[in-house]
C-alpha cells in the first residue's frame, strides 16, 4: 500500500518538486489573484479594490443563478452519462482489437478533436440545421416513401416537416457529447487495456453471458478508469459555453455562459470570479468527502 | 513558406533581443511606451489590432512600400475581448479599432492615448457630420473608420410587405420559431426601447421592466439568440427574420436574391468603429502615421471597396463607384437614419444591469 | 447473442475477439459516422465557391491557395503546433510525476495537493484566462519581442498549467492496476529507487502516458480562451486566429485551413507512430501479463 514519504525522501522530493513548483507558481498565483477579485469591487472601469466583501457571493447564490447552476449540473451529468454509454463499447473494442490496429483506432477517435472546437461546432450546425444533411436525408426518404405508398395505392405521407434539431436543448446535449467523447474514451481505454483477460475467459467458460461478464467483471475492474473518465468529462462539460451559445435555443444558457458574460460584456470581474469559484468550492467539498471515505476504508482495512 | 516579411520580422526580433533582455522586468508596470516616445526613433514596425475583413487587400503592403513600416495585423472578434485585453495593460498593440461606446469606456479608463491631430492632417477628409461625435468630443482619442446600423434581415418570399417595424421580432407571434435576436444584451434592450418609442439612452427603470416583460413574453416565439451569425441562419433557412448589421446582410444579399434588409421605421442603433492608439502603445509615432495613411482618399477608397461598409471619409467616398454610394443597404435612407442614435456608455453599473435582465429573460 | 452470426463465419471469433462481432462493429461504425459526418462536411465545404458555408455554389481550390498564401495563418499554424508539442511533453512529465507521487506516497498535505491539482480541471476557462492575463501582465511579464519560439513561452506555461492535471488523472487510473511487488522485487535485486521507477513503473504506465499525451496535445491545440488572454501581437495561435476570422461566419478559407491542419497532424502522427513502432501503446502486454 501507500508508503510514507519518510521512507524514500529523495525520490519523494524529486517527484514533488516539479508538480509543486508548477502548480504553485504558474497556477495558484494566477488563480489566487482571481480568487481575491471575488472578494473585490469594481472601482471605476479598470481597477478592482479588494474590499473583502461577500456581496459577490451573495449575488451568486440568488435563485436566478442557482437555478442556472442546477440546470447546468443536470446537462453536464446527462452528457457524461451518454458519453459513458457511447464510449465504453468503443474503449472495449479498441482494447480487444489486434495490437497493430490499436494506435490507428485511437487516432481515429482523436482525429476529429484536432480540428478547432469552433469550426467543429459550425460543422455540426451544417449537419443539424433545418436544411442540413440530416433533414435532407430525411426529406429524401420521406418523399420516396410517399411515392412508394402512392404506387401501391395508399394515401401519400402528407407534407414533409423538417425535424427541429438545432437551437434547442437536444442540440446542446448532442453537441456536448460530440465534443467530450474522447475525454471519456481515453481514460477508459487506458484502464481496460490493463485488464486481466484470464478472468474474462474464466467467466465465459463458466457459462456467464457476455453482458453478465461485462457487468460483473469488466465494469468493476475498470472502475478507476470510469471514475476518472466521469471526472474529466463532467467537469469540462459543466464549463462549456461555446456549444450552448451556438447550438442552443433561447433557454439553453449554462452557468459558463453567464460567467463568460461577466468577464466580458458586463465587465464585472469580481462577480464572474465569485461564480467561478463556487464551482471550485463545490469540487473541494467533493474531494474532501472522498478523502474522508478513503480514510474510513483504510481504517477498516487496518 | 516563410515570406520575406516573416524573415525580416525574425531578424529584427533577433536584433532587438538585447533590448528585450533589458526589458525583462518584474515590476508591475514597466512603461515601454514612454521610453519609445521620448527617444523618437521607433523600429519600423506596427502592431495593428483589427476586426476580420476590415482592411483593403493591399493596404498594409502599400503602407510598407510608402513608409517602410511593417504592419503586423492581428484580429479580435468583440469589443469586450479588446477591452479585457487592454485592461490588463501591456498588450503591445499600437493601433486598435474599438466601437463608439468602447471609445468612451476606454477613454474614461485611461487606456487610450490622446491623438496628436497635427500628425493626422488627413482628418480633413472626414465628413464633418462624423467629426466631434458625442462618444468622443473633439475626437480626442478616436478617428472614425466606418459606421454601421442594426436592422432586420428577412427572407423576402416569406413576407407580403417589408417588415419595417421591430414589432415583427419583439412583439408578434406571426413568425413564431422563425425569429433570431442578437445575444448582445445592451444592443437588444436598446432596440426594444426604440420599439417602445423612447430614446435608447437613459432608459428609465420602468421602461426596463416593461422591456423585460415583453422579451419574456416573446421568448417562446424566438428560435435563438445568435452570436452575430444571424446572416448565416437567415441564408440557411433556419429563420426568416433576424436582427443584424447592414454590412453583414449586404454580404449575404450578394449571394441570395431572396434576402432583404430594412432599418425599421422606429429608428435604430448606430455604431461607429474608430481608429485609436492605446496609452501604452510601444510605437505611437508609427501609429499616427498609419492612421493618417488610412484616412488618405485613395487609400480609403481601396479599403471601402473591399469591406463594403459605409465610409465617413467624404474624400474616399467621392472616389467610389455609384453602386456603392447608392446602395440602400450600405447607406440607408436619410429620414430613417435621422431617427437612429449612438448608444452612449452609461457606466459599468448599467452594463451589469442590462446583462442581468437578459440572463433573467433567458432563464425564464 | 452473437452465436448465430458467429456460425456463418469460417473461423468463429474467439470469446474475446469483440472486434469481430457485428454489434460491436456496428457500434464502432455508428460512432465513427457520428464523429466524422461534421468533419467531412467541413472538408467538402472547403471546396465551395462561396464566401460562406451555407449553400453549395460550385467547386474551387481558391481557398486553399488563399489559406496557403496567408502568411499570418501559416505562422499561427506553426505556433499552434510548436506550443502543443512543448506543452504536451512538459505536461506528460509533470503530470506523470504528480500521479506517481499521489499514488505512492502518504504525506502531510496530500489531500490539499490533490484538491489543488483538480482546480485547473474545474475552473472555467475564462476565469483561468483572466488569471493568466493578469499574471503575465502584472506579476510575471513575459518579455515581448523575444526570438521565436521563446516568445511562445507564456502560452506554453499556461497550457501546461491546465493540461498536466488531465494527464495526472489518466496516469493515476492506470497506476491503480500496478503490482507493487514488481517494484519491490526490482529493489531487492539491487536497483536504485530511480532505476526502479524508470525501468519498472514507467513501462507499466506507458499506454496511459500516451493517452494522457494525446489528451494534452488535443487540449493545447484546441484551446482558445486561455490562449487568447496570454497571446501577444506576435504569438497568435491557430484557434485565436480562427475565432477572430469567423466574426462574419466561417469562410471556406477557414475550412481549407482546418483541412490542411488535419492532414498535417495525421501525417505527423503517422510518422511518429511508424518510427515509434506501434508497441508504444501496447507495451505491457508482454509475456509476463499473458501468464
Amino acid at each position: 500500500m501507500e508508503q510514507s514519504w519518510r521512507q524514500a525522501k529523495s525520490i519523494f522530493g524529486l517527484l514533488l518538486s516539479a508538480p509543486l513548483f508548477w502548480l504553485a507558481f504558474f497556477f495558484i498565483v494566477p488563480m489566487g489573484i482571481v480568487w481575491l477579485y471575488s472578494f473585490g469591487e469594481n472601482r471605476g472601469l479598470v481597477d478592482i479594490a479588494f474590499t473583502g466583501t461577500w456581496k459577490n457571493y451573495a449575488r451568486a447564490l440568488e435563485p436566478l443563478y442557482l437555478g442556472i447552476f442546477v440546470k447546468s449540473l443536470y446537462v453536464a451529468a446527462l452528457t457524461t452519462f451518454l458519453c459513458l454509454v457511447v464510449g465504453f463499447p468503443v474503449a472495449l473494442a479498441i482494447t480487444f482489437a489486434a495490437d497493430k490496429w490499436k494506435p490507428w483506432l485511437l487516432l481515429l477517435i482523436m482525429l476529429p478533436f484536432w480540428t478547432n472546437l469552433l469550426i467543429r461546432t459550425y460543422a455540426l450546425i451544417a449537419v443539424l440545421r433545418t436544411e442540413g444533411y440530416v433533414n435532407q436525408t430525411y426529406e429524401f426518404l420521406w418523399t420516396n416513401a410517399g411515392g412508394l405508398m402512392t404506387l401501391v395505392g395508399l394515401a401519400p405521407l402528407g407534407e414533409f416537416q423538417p425535424l427541429d434539431l438545432l437551437h434547442n436543448n437536444f442540440a446542446v446535449i448532442f453537441g456536448l457529447v460530440y465534443v467530450h467523447l474522447p475525454f471519456m474514451i481515453l481514460p477508459l481505454y487506458s484502464t481496460l487495456d490493463r485488464m486481466d483477460r484470464s478472468l474474462l475467459e474464466a467467466s465465459l467458460d463458466l457459462g456467464a453471458g457476455h453482458f453478465r461478464t461485462l457487468w460483473s467483471i469488466v465494469v468493476p475492474m475498470s472502475a478507476a478508469g470510469i471514475a476518472s473518465g466521469i471526472l474529466i468529462t463532467f467537469i469540462p462539460a459543466l464549463g462549456a459555453y461555446l456549444t450552448p451559445d451556438l447550438l442552443g435555443g433561447p433557454e439553453s444558457q449554462m452557468i459558463a455562459n453567464v460567467i463568460e458574460r461577466q468577464f466580458k460584456r458586463a465587465n464585472d470581474w469580481p462577480f464572474g470570479a465569485a461564480l467561478s469559484f463556487l464551482l471550485v468550492y463545490l469540487t473541494f467539498i467533493g474531494i474532501a468527502i472522498q478523502g474522508m471515505l478513503d480514510k474510513q476504508n483504510r481504517g477498516r482495512a487496518a | 513558406m516563410s515570406s520575406p516579411r516573416h524573415l525580416a520580422n525574425r531578424r529584427s526580433l533577433l536584433a532587438g533581443l538585447g533590448a528585450a533582455a533589458v526589458g525583462i522586468s518584474f515590476s508591475a508596470c514597466s512603461k515601454p511606451a514612454e521610453k519609445a516616445a521620448t527617444d523618437g526613433a521607433e523600429e519600423p514596425k506596427l502592431n495593428f489590432y483589427n476586426w476580420d475583413t476590415y482592411i483593403g487587400e493591399t493596404t498594409l503592403a502599400d503602407f510598407k512600400t510608402a513608409t517602410g513600416i511593417d504592419v503586423n495585423m492581428q484580429l479580435f472578434a468583440t469589443n469586450d475581448e479588446l477591452f479585457a485585453k487592454l485592461k490588463a495593460g501591456n498588450s503591445g498593440f499600437d493601433v486598435i479599432v474599438p466601437s463608439n461606446e468602447f471609445v468612451t469606456r476606454m477613454g474614461q479608463a485611461g487606456l487610450l492615448k490622446a491623438l496628436d491631430h497635427a500628425k493626422v492632417p488627413n482628418m480633413k477628409n472626414i465628413d464633418p457630420q462624423y467629426l466631434n461625435p458625442s462618444f468622443d468630443p473633439g475626437n480626442k482619442f478616436s478617428v472614425p473608420y466606418t459606421w454601421l446600423v442594426l436592422g432586420l434581415g428577412y427572407r423576402k418570399s416569406k413576407f407580403k410587405t417589408v417588415p419595417d417595424s421591430w414589432k415583427y421580432v419583439f412583439d408578434s407571434a406571426e413568425y413564431k420559431g422563425k425569429i433570431a435576436l442578437l445575444s448582445e444584451s445592451a444592443d437588444l434592450i436598446r432596440l426594444a426601447a426604440k420599439y417602445k418609442g423612447v430614446s435608447l439612452n437613459n432608459i428609465s427603470p420602468e421602461m426596463l421592466t416593461q422591456i423585460e416583460a415583453m422579451l419574456v413574453k416573446q421568448k417562446p416565439n424566438i428560435r435563438a439568440f445568435h452570436e452575430d451569425n444571424g446572416q448565416d441562419m437567415l441564408q440557411g433557412g433556419d429563420v426568416d427574420i433576424v436582427i443584424e448589421y447592414n454590412g453583414d446582410i449586404a454580404q449575404v444579399m450578394a449571394e441570395d436574391d431572396d434576402i432583404g434588409f430594412v432599418v425599421p421605421k422606429e429608428g435604430s442603433l448606430l455604431n461607429s468603429d474608430t481608429l485609436c492608439v492605446p496609452v501604452d502603445a510601444p510605437r505611437p509615432n508609427n501609429a499616427h502615421a498609419f492612421i493618417n495613411y488610412i484616412l488618405d482618399a485613395r487609400v480609403g477608397a481601396e479599403i471601402y471597396k473591399t469591406i463594403l461598409y459605409p465610409s465617413p471619409n467624404a474624400a474616399a467616398k467621392a472616389l467610389m463607384p455609384e453602386d456603392y454610394k447608392n446602395n440602400p443597404v450600405i447607406f440607408p435612407p436619410a429620414d430613417i437614419l435621422a431617427k437612429c442614435e449612438y448608444g452612449a456608455f452609461e457606466g459599468a453599473e448599467k452594463a451589469s444591469q442590462f446583462e442581468e435582465i437578459i440572463t433573467r429573460v433567458r432563464a425564464s | 447473442m452473437t452465436q448465430s452470426v458467429a456460425k456463418v463465419k469460417k473461423t468463429p471469433p474467439g470469446p474475446l475477439e469483440y472486434m469481430r462481432r457485428w454489434p460491436m462493429q456496428a457500434w464502432l461504425v455508428g460512432v465513427t459516422v457520428f464523429l466524422y459526418a461534421p468533419l467531412i462536411t467541413l472538408m467538402i465545404f472547403s471546396f465551395n465557391d462561396s464566401k460562406r458555408n451555407i449553400v453549395w455554389q460550385g467547386f474551387t481550390l481558391k481557398y486553399y491557395v488563399k489559406a496557403l498564401t496567408n502568411e499570418s495563418l501559416i505562422q499561427a499554424f506553426t505556433n499552434s503546433l510548436v506550443i502543443a508539442f512543448f506543452s504536451t511533453i512538459i505536461s506528460v512529465v509533470v503530470g506523470a510525476m504528480a500521479a506517481i507521487l499521489l499514488w505512492r506516497f502518504r504525506f502531510p498535505g496530500k489531500t490539499a495537493l490533490d484538491g489543488a491539482m483538480s482546480i485547473p480541471i474545474v475552473v472555467p476557462e475564462i476565469c483561468m484566462g483572466v488569471g493568466m492575463l493578469v499574471f503575465f501582465a502584472k506579476v510575471f511579464p513575459w518579455p515581448q519581442g523575444m526570438i521565436w519560439p521563446l516568445n511562445l513561452g507564456a502560452i506554453i506555461i499556461a497550457h501546461v498549467s491546465f493540461s498536466f492535471p488531465f494527464v495526472a488523472v489518466v496516469v493515476r487510473a492506470r497506476l491503480a492496476s500496478f503490482n507493487r511487488e514488481l517494484e519491490e522485487a526490482a529493489k531487492d535485486l539491487g536497483a536504485s529507487e530511480v532505476r526502479t521507477l524508470l525501468d519498472v513503473l514507467v513501462p507499466h504506465i506507458k499506454p496511459s502516458l500516451l493517452a494522457g499525451g494525446l489528451l494534452a496535445f488535443t487540449l493545447s491545440l484546441d484551446d482558445f480562451v486561455i490562449t487568447f488572454f496570454t497571446a501577444g501581437p506576435d504569438t497568435v495561435t491557430f484557434p485565436v486566429k480562427v475565432y477572430s476570422m469567423v466574426r462574419f461566419s466561417v469562410t471556406p478559407e477557414v475550412n481549407a485551413a482546418s483541412t490542411i491542419l488535419i492532414v498535417v497532424t495525421v501525417i505527423l502522427t503517422f510518422f511518429a507512430l511508424k518510427f515509434q513502432g506501434s508497441d508504444a501503446l501496447t507495451a505491457g502486454h508482454g509475456a509476463a501479463d499473458k501468464k
